[in-house]
């Protein structure tokens, strides 16, 4: 029997088994990367923030970017020592003592900084005395903060003497973090300094700001004369202006030419510098034509050769939250259109509030695949460490995040403006500090993903705990020597993260170090080309990496199982190399420099092999009209204006040779080309300066009269100012090279029209038309349809009423795909499936083809991708690289009715997530259209999470018309003897922007296909879509970029690419929306 | 409980109940009436509108109480068949004595509720005195709001004939041009065009929106000797002036006064914000407040005083934001920092909208001349309306005073040039006098 004693004792042991089993299950090591407690690595630093009426956000933009962390062996007993930065705080400075246990030195050490803001730390050896040095960042000069960044010189007994001032380091203004390298090649560590603008009048200025010079807040590059650093920004040619808020900078040799470049991250509306060093002391700047697409608010950054290419990749940090509540209740950039508009106005390259992952294409330029690997909206992020966690031989990523207080909270600014009153500017800023508290907390989970050199795929909660945290500098650093890096992170107002790698001797390593020449003997700017079976691993050693914070002096290479290695090859600053043959692994390699090692060339692009060379044989630049879509339909999702131009090609006069028609958007003269053979000539056609006003998104030449020369139609679209006269088709009857305008020849079709195509599809010797429509002008949700136009054997056209098609159609082409002779009808659409008609003598009937197709389909054509004898549909979709991401099970859906019960139907689009529909508009831009949901949700997070029923009501979306999209993947319908029943995903280059073109082209007397896309015309959701740089298609396992065959990247919206017959050779015409033609002359 | 416990109880509660019941008269006064437009303006400074906008949200709460109060009114005359679309309506069947000034209230809060966002607020507001009125006399309180009722309805109907909900569906302003004379958006916040369909609100008394159509701005030139260029510069070279003066000059406390711009945009640190403010009409809504209180006007008058000057703002909104987007001029500050300053700012905030006519000259005339039909000319008044905001006292010795520096101070504030302002006033007095002239409110 138990007496209550014995049940006392009896539960005090099960309470104590319990927290045994706790603390047991602790100890598996349930992560790849485990947290260790603060008592069992002595490591017990906390950057504390104190906010008062004077320091705050408030006051200062960058009060919550947190404090750095460095590693380096400070006292070379071969295990990596640790430096933390509190901002306000005492600087710490953690002695390995192994076994993951650590000594703070702090005192003795004298590493305190007497700044009063510190931000960033580097370890360097400066005199190069063989002890590595600690470099502080400072903020001095803003609000009352004095000091000035401070150089930490190891004495070489565990202390350390400050003497910044000896080394002309002692820079004083807004710095961020400093990058040591040797920008000129003299052998010594030079360094750039990112320093951060705030916000005042003047930072918000014209771009060209940047070219004026300002103290403290202006990037500096010093150059180091003989241990004494000297400003040289001016003659380098490095930005200093006030619009500068650098927040980090990551230096590599990107385009592996031997000298190392510079790629700055800026906040706000100032673009990110991309410094190309022109090996002469000085750089050039070539962001814009470098880059398409880029951060808005760039943060951190780090770069690391992702896809074992050899050239080193990008990434930049911004601030797009995935969670759906924080992103209807913060400002994104849905309301950015304006500013946009004014930016691009003051020189500002349109920018993006997301991550972006720039993968470096042979040094020539990069393309954005953020989205693609849904890595673009890891919220308020810091720190992006691209390393081997898990030594498998690919680079993985990790990101920290956290904001103390989100400051662009919705329901934030409104609650200020509501209490904010007219006061003095003391007055004002005392009250704005006691509401802060209103601010949401922006704490968020650190990231991490797994990368297998192609793509990455989201592991936190599995690789590292899934945990909301304040988290900043951060850096990977293998602490214990067990060959795999472990992660450090300096958190705000909590404890240092130490997280343990518990890859341990799973899977090989190998680290290297090096000793280079006596002025940089760590050998900064190093790299290392790791061979293995014909696969090869580049990196280069920097310490300052993430965001204010620096990695240990050494590269590390993942293994995987392989138990050894071809050879390494180690590339030293001064562009000499040697060969290490089959190295030891599993333990860091100390490799000396040797002299008189051969000169290491770095492998050059193919010039002679291009296939393409410039032409310029045309001057004609397409020019958008100033019609905006977003205007009237406020929550569409991208505009269906700016469709051209339209262009065609066709032998007008007889010559033998193609001329070209080139239709212009509404208010421009369509342009007609004429083709001696030799080069092109403007024909002067008054019919067409008459129809100006018409935008033009399609043309055919077709001998519509049958009087054998060719006549043109003119698929028509949206009139700048909405002139309905000038929206309807045109059919243009050439009269000996006159073109008129016919009357009542064809039907009239006021809808937006996409696309127009010809054949004699009823075969009884004249040509018809296939007459394609993508929307009525009046409202974007709208049924459309498009029509089959008979001609009547004297170029009248009726419409064949057997023909029924209600799609929003993109494109269409008559080809035949089952080799009877006969072309069918091939026709893409948005907002539905493709559509396939077989024609059987005029009879077009419609064809099955795989289920679950509904896409935003752009292009389409007939080509045997597979090589397997049949012709395969080729299918251009909006690709994998937007912020669009449906699936069967989460689609994206498209409502188009009268919500608000004001006579006019409304466009409305939800995104899902776990089943649930939600608006991709915020609260605002929803309210513009409809005013019903000012008054519905007056608290933008009564909105958050409110589903498309809630918002609308459920009777208003049951009434509405629905459109869904289950995949926006690109790819091909295998033939399989006639069916067309099997899908198939394009490779991932052919969905980093939407296909909006399949070209066919005939290299060397083989048929290709050229693929072309991108997108600009989506909203400031959206942003743009500018990563399809283009590619030469064989097969689908034989492509390439055009960039390889001499063909510039395509960084605009491609409209299409046609080729034409020269006297000597063909000529390759880029048509581009919104910009100049490119030309390229290639081989007969 | 005992026996006697219970009679007790008993009897306290049926004393209680009796107490309840011994009815008080519901007194009403113009005070009430001045404290349901202050909460109505309080919830439009929540809610951000924009100034044409909040001269809706003033307009119909007035014109529902004005009709409740007076159809049948020995003094006063019914708008009905006076302003457009208020067409008569079947009579009241309510018997015996009504308690109109209630029902007056009760009509304005029932209307107002349905003008803003926030209508929560203003239904716990109603509710509220509902409550007391209930308390104070069930069987007054329920008659008024059963007389209020067909009022109101019809009043909504004719607020929802306006054409504002389609107004909501047009075009927003298309700023993607490159004409320089054209409005663009401006710093700091680069706020699309405000209501670029506005004209075409119905108006109370307009014939058109256009009637009152003033003369085009000079010719957009940037030649130097072109008036436009002289006007534009003279905005320059007068704003330098000022700001050389200093903070304490008159001029900038002219500005500062009248700024009435409710999206005023405040920079601190890591936030860009708005700092509201009450709109222009807002304003001359407290100046009637102001009047009325100083001479002790009885309720009706007060109602009457209120709905005159608020449908002469409306009118004066209609009439001006039509020429807004007919000329669709570009800001002083656009054109400035383009060509002559680009470190220029104006003392005040550029207002989101295109810059002639100038708003604040047109709403202020307007209202001036309604003002002074109603409680006559040289009334001098001690202007508190921007208090709650920070901004001190000033004195006037009459309304077009006040209308006339109302209308200077937009030059002085760097947000419009001469002629804006002096066509403007012509514009809004044009308006008054016609409101005056067509619309017979007392008999």
């Amino acid at each position: 029997m138990l007496t209550l004693r014995n049940i006392l004792i009896f539960s005090i042991f099960i309470s104590l088994c319990l927290s045994c089993n706790k603390k047991r299950k602790g100890m598996d090591k349930p992560f790849l990367l485990n947290k260790l407690s603060e008592k069992i690595s002595g490591i017990d630093f906390k950057n504390i923030l104190t906010e008062d009426l004077e320091h705050s956000i408030i006051n200062y933009i960058y009060f919550y970017n947190g404090g750095g962390v460095s590693a380096g062996d400070i006292n070379n007993d071969g295990l990596p020592d640790l430096y933390f930065v509190s901002n306000q705080g005492e600087n710490k400075l953690f002695l390995n003592k192994g076994n993951l246990t650590f000594e703070d030195i702090s005192k003795k050490a004298k590493i305190d900084s007497a700044s009063d803001w510190n931000t960033g730390t580097t370890m360097v050896d400066i005199n190069n005395d063989g002890f590595l040095d600690i470099y502080v960042c400072t903020v001095s000069g803003l609000l009352d903060f004095k000091g000035r960044n401070e150089l930490f010189i190891n004495n070489g007994d565990n202390t350390f003497t400050e003497r910044a001032q000896e080394y002309g380091l002692d820079f004083e203004g807004f710095s961020t973090q400093a990058y040591f390298f040797d920008y000129d090649k003299d052998g010594d560590l030079d360094v750039y300094i990112v320093n951060h603008a705030t916000h005042t009048i003047t930072s918000h200025g014209k771009a060209s700001l940047r070219n004026k010079r300002a103290p403290f807040v202006g990037d500096v590059l010093l150059k180091n004369n003989n241990g004494k650093f000297t400003d040289v920004s001016e003659k380098a040619k490095i930005f200093g202006g006030v619009n500068g808020y650098g927040l980090s900078a990551s230096i590599a040799d990107f385009n592996n030419d031997g000298w190392d470049d510079i790629y700055v991250c800026n906040d706000f509306h100032e673009d990110d510098y991309y410094y190309i060093n022109n090996q002469d002391g000085t750089f050039r700047e070539e962001l814009k034509k470098s880059f398409s697409t880029i951060s808005r608010f760039s943060m951190g950054s780090d770069v690391a050769d992702i896809n074992g290419d050899g050239f080193q990749d990008l990434i930049t940090l911004d601030m797009l939250p995935n969670d759906e509540r924080v992103l209807k209740e913060t400002e994104g950039d849905d309301a950015m259109y304006n500013m946009q508009e004014k930016l691009r106005k003051q020189g500002y390259k349109d920018q993006y509030s997301r991550n972006t992952l720039q993968i470096n294409e042979k040094g020539d330029y990069f393309y954005e695949t953020a989205l693609l690997n849904n890595v673009a909206d890891t919220d308020w992020s810091w720190s992006p460490l691209f390393a081997d966690f898990d030594n498998d031989g690919h680079q993985d990523l990790f990101i920290s995040n956290g904001i103390n207080r989100r400051p662009n909270g919705l329901d934030f600014k409104k609650y200020v403006s509501s209490t904010f009153k007219q006061k003095s500017e003391a007055e004002s800023l005392d009250w704005l500090f006691k509401s802060i508290n209103e601010m949401s907390s922006g704490k968020v989970t650190n990231e991490i993903y797994k990368g297998n050199s192609n793509t990455f795929k989201k592991k936190t909660g599995s690789w590292i705990e899934q945990k909301p945290s304040l988290s900043n500098g951060a850096i990977y650093v293998d602490l214990d020597l067990d060959g795999d890096l472990d992660i450090v992170i300096n958190n705000l107002n909590n404890f240092a993260g130490i997280y343990e790698n518990s890859t341990n001797k799973k899977r090989n390593s190998i680290s290297l170090k090096f000793n280079y020449k006596i002025n940089n003997k760590n050998g900064l700017g190093t790299k290392a080309i790791l061979y293995n079976s014909g696969k090869k691993q580049l990196k280069q050693l920097f310490s300052s990496r993430g965001f204010i914070s620096s990695v240990e002096q050494k590269i590390h290479f993942g293994l995987d199982s392989l138990t050894e290695i071809d050879s390494i090859s180690i590339i030293w600053p001064d562009n000499t190399f040697q060969k290490i043959k089959s190295p030891e692994i599993n333990k860091t390699l100390s490799i000396d420099y040797k002299e008189n090692n051969p000169v290491y060339y770095y492998p050059k692009n193919n010039v002679s092999g291009k296939i393409f060379k410039t032409a310029n044989s045309i001057d004609f630049k397409h020019k958008e009209d100033f019609y905006y879509d977003f205007n009237r339909e406020k929550i569409i999702p991208y505009q269906v204006s700016k469709l051209g131009p339209a262009f065609a090609i066709g032998d007008i006069d007889g010559n033998g040779f193609d001329d070209i028609y080139l239709g212009g958007s509404s208010g421009n003269v369509a342009e007609l080309y004429l083709n001696n053979g030799k080069s092109f000539k403007k024909s002067v056609q008054k019919q067409f300066e008459n129809d100006a006003n018409y935008e033009d998104n399609d043309a055919v030449f077709l001998d519509a009269d049958n009087d054998g020369d060719l006549d043109l139609y003119v698929a028509t679209g949206i009139n700048k100012i909405r002139d309905s006269r000038f929206e309807v088709d045109r059919l243009y009857i050439n009269k000996k090279g006159k073109f008129e305008k016919s009357r009542n020849r064809t039907l009239i079709n006021p809808l937006n029209t996409s696309c127009v195509a010809s054949y004699d599809y009823d075969n009884d010797g004249d040509e018809d038309l296939f007459i394609g429509n993508l929307s009525n002008p009046g409202g974007f949700g709208a049924d459309v349809n498009s029509a089959i136009l008979i001609n009547n054997g004297q170029g009248k056209f009726n419409a064949d009423l057997t023909f029924k098609l209600n799609s929003k159609v993109t494109d269409a082409i008559w080809i035949d795909i089952n080799n009877d002779g006969q072309k069918d009808l091939l026709v893409s659409s948005e907002w539905g499936a493709p559509k396939v008609f077989i024609n059987s003598n005029g009879k077009l009937s419609l064809v099955e083809i795989a289920e679950n197709l509904e896409g935003l389909w752009q292009s389409i054509t007939a080509y045997d991708i597979d090589k397997d004898g049949d012709k395969d549909i080729l299918l251009g979709n909006w690709g994998l690289n937007t912020k669009f991401n449906p699936t069967l099970k989460n689609p994206l859906t498209m409502y188009y009715g009268d919500f608000d019960q004001n006579n006019r139907k409304e466009t409305v689009i939800t995104y899902s997530k776990n089943g649930k529909k939600y608006p991709v508009n915020s609260k605002d831009e929803l309210a513009a259209q409809m005013n019903i949901v000012s008054k519905q949700f007056v608290e933008h997070k009564d909105y958050a999470l409110k589903t498309v029923e809630e918002i609308l009501s459920v009777e208003g979306i049951k009434k509405a018309l629905k459109f869904t999209v289950n995949t926006l993947a690109s790819g091909y319908l295998e033939n399989n003897d006639g069916d067309f029943k099997t899908f198939k995903q394009f490779p991932k280059e052919l969905q980093y922007a939407p296909i909006g073109s399949f070209d066919f082209i005939d290299v060397n007397k083989e048929k290709r296909v050229i693929i072309s896309g991108n997108s600009l015309s989506v909203n400031t959701y959206h942003g743009g879509y500018t990563s399809l740089k283009g590619v030469l298609l064989k097969s689908i396992t034989e492509y390439d970029f055009v960039s390889n065959f001499g063909i510039l990247p395509f960084n605009t919206k491609i409209k299409g690419i046609k080729s034409v017959e020269m006297k000597n050779e063909k000529l390759l015409l880029v048509v581009s929306n919104n910009d100049s033609i490119q030309t390229y002359f290639y081989k007969k | 409980m005992s026996l006697s416990q219970k009679i007790f109880f008993i009897i306290i509660i049926s004393l209680f109940i009796s107490c309840q019941k011994e009815s008080k008269k519901i007194v009403i006064t113009a005070n009430d009436y001045h404290k349901v437009v202050d909460k109505l303006t309080e919830v439009m400074i929540h809610d951000v509108f924009s100034p044409p906008v909040a001269s809706r949200v003033y307009v119909y709460p007035n014109i529902a109480a004005y009709e409740v109060l007076n159809s049948g009114d020995s003094n006063y005359m019914s708008l009905v068949n006076q302003i457009k679309g208020l067409v008569s309506f079947s009579a009241n069947t309510t018997k015996g004595d009504v308690n109109k000034k209630l029902a007056a209230l009760i009509a304005y809060l029932n209307i107002a509720k349905e003008l803003v966002f926030s209508k929560v607020d203003v239904k716990i507001y109603r509710d509220s005195l509902f409550t007391v009125w209930k308390t104070e006399n069930e069987a007054v309180f329920l008659k008024a709001k059963k007389y209020a009722s067909p009022y109101t309805e019809h009043i909504l109907k004719l607020m929802h004939s306006d054409n504002y909900k389609e107004t909501r569906n047009m075009p927003d302003f298309n700023i993607s041009s490159e004409n320089d004379s054209r409005w663009e958006p401006t710093p700091p916040a680069y706020m699309k065009g405000i209501e670029p369909s506005w004209g075409s609100i119905r108006s109370f008394i307009l014939d058109t929106p256009s009637e009152f159509k003033p003369t085009p701005p000079p010719k957009f030139s940037l030649e130097k000797d072109s008036p436009f260029y002289k006007e534009l510069r003279y905005v320059y070279d007068l704003t330098n002036e000022i700001k050389e003066k200093g903070n304490n000059s008159e001029e900038i406390k002219i500005a500062k006064f009248w700024d009435c711009n409710p999206f005023v945009v405040v920079n601190k640190g890591h936030f860009m914000f708005a700092s509201k403010k009450i709109t222009p009409g807002a304003h001359w809504i407290g100046i009637c407040q102001i009047a009325s209180k100083k001479i002790n006007s009885n309720f009706s008058k007060t109602v009457f005083a209120y709905t005159k000057t608020s449908i002469a703002i409306s009118d004066a909104f209609i009439s001006c934001w039509d020429e807004k987007y007919r000329s669709n001029l570009v800001r002083p500050e656009t054109l400035i920092n383009k060509f002559i300053d680009d470190t220029w700012t104006p003392l005040l905030q550029t207002p989101p909208f295109p810059e002639y006519t100038s708003g604040h000259s047109v709403v202020s005339a307007a209202a001036a001349e309604v003002l002074t039909d109603i409680f006559g000319d040289n009334f001098s008044f001690n202007d508190t309306t921007e208090l709650p905001y920070g901004l001190p006292v000033r004195r006037f010795s009459s309304f077009k005073s006040a209308a006339k520096e109302a209308a200077i101070s937009r030059v002085y504030g760097g947000i419009h040039y001469s002629s804006a302002v002096e066509e403007g006033f012509v514009q809004g007095m044009k308006i008054g006098k016609k409101v005056n002239t067509k619309l017979i409110f007392t008999r």
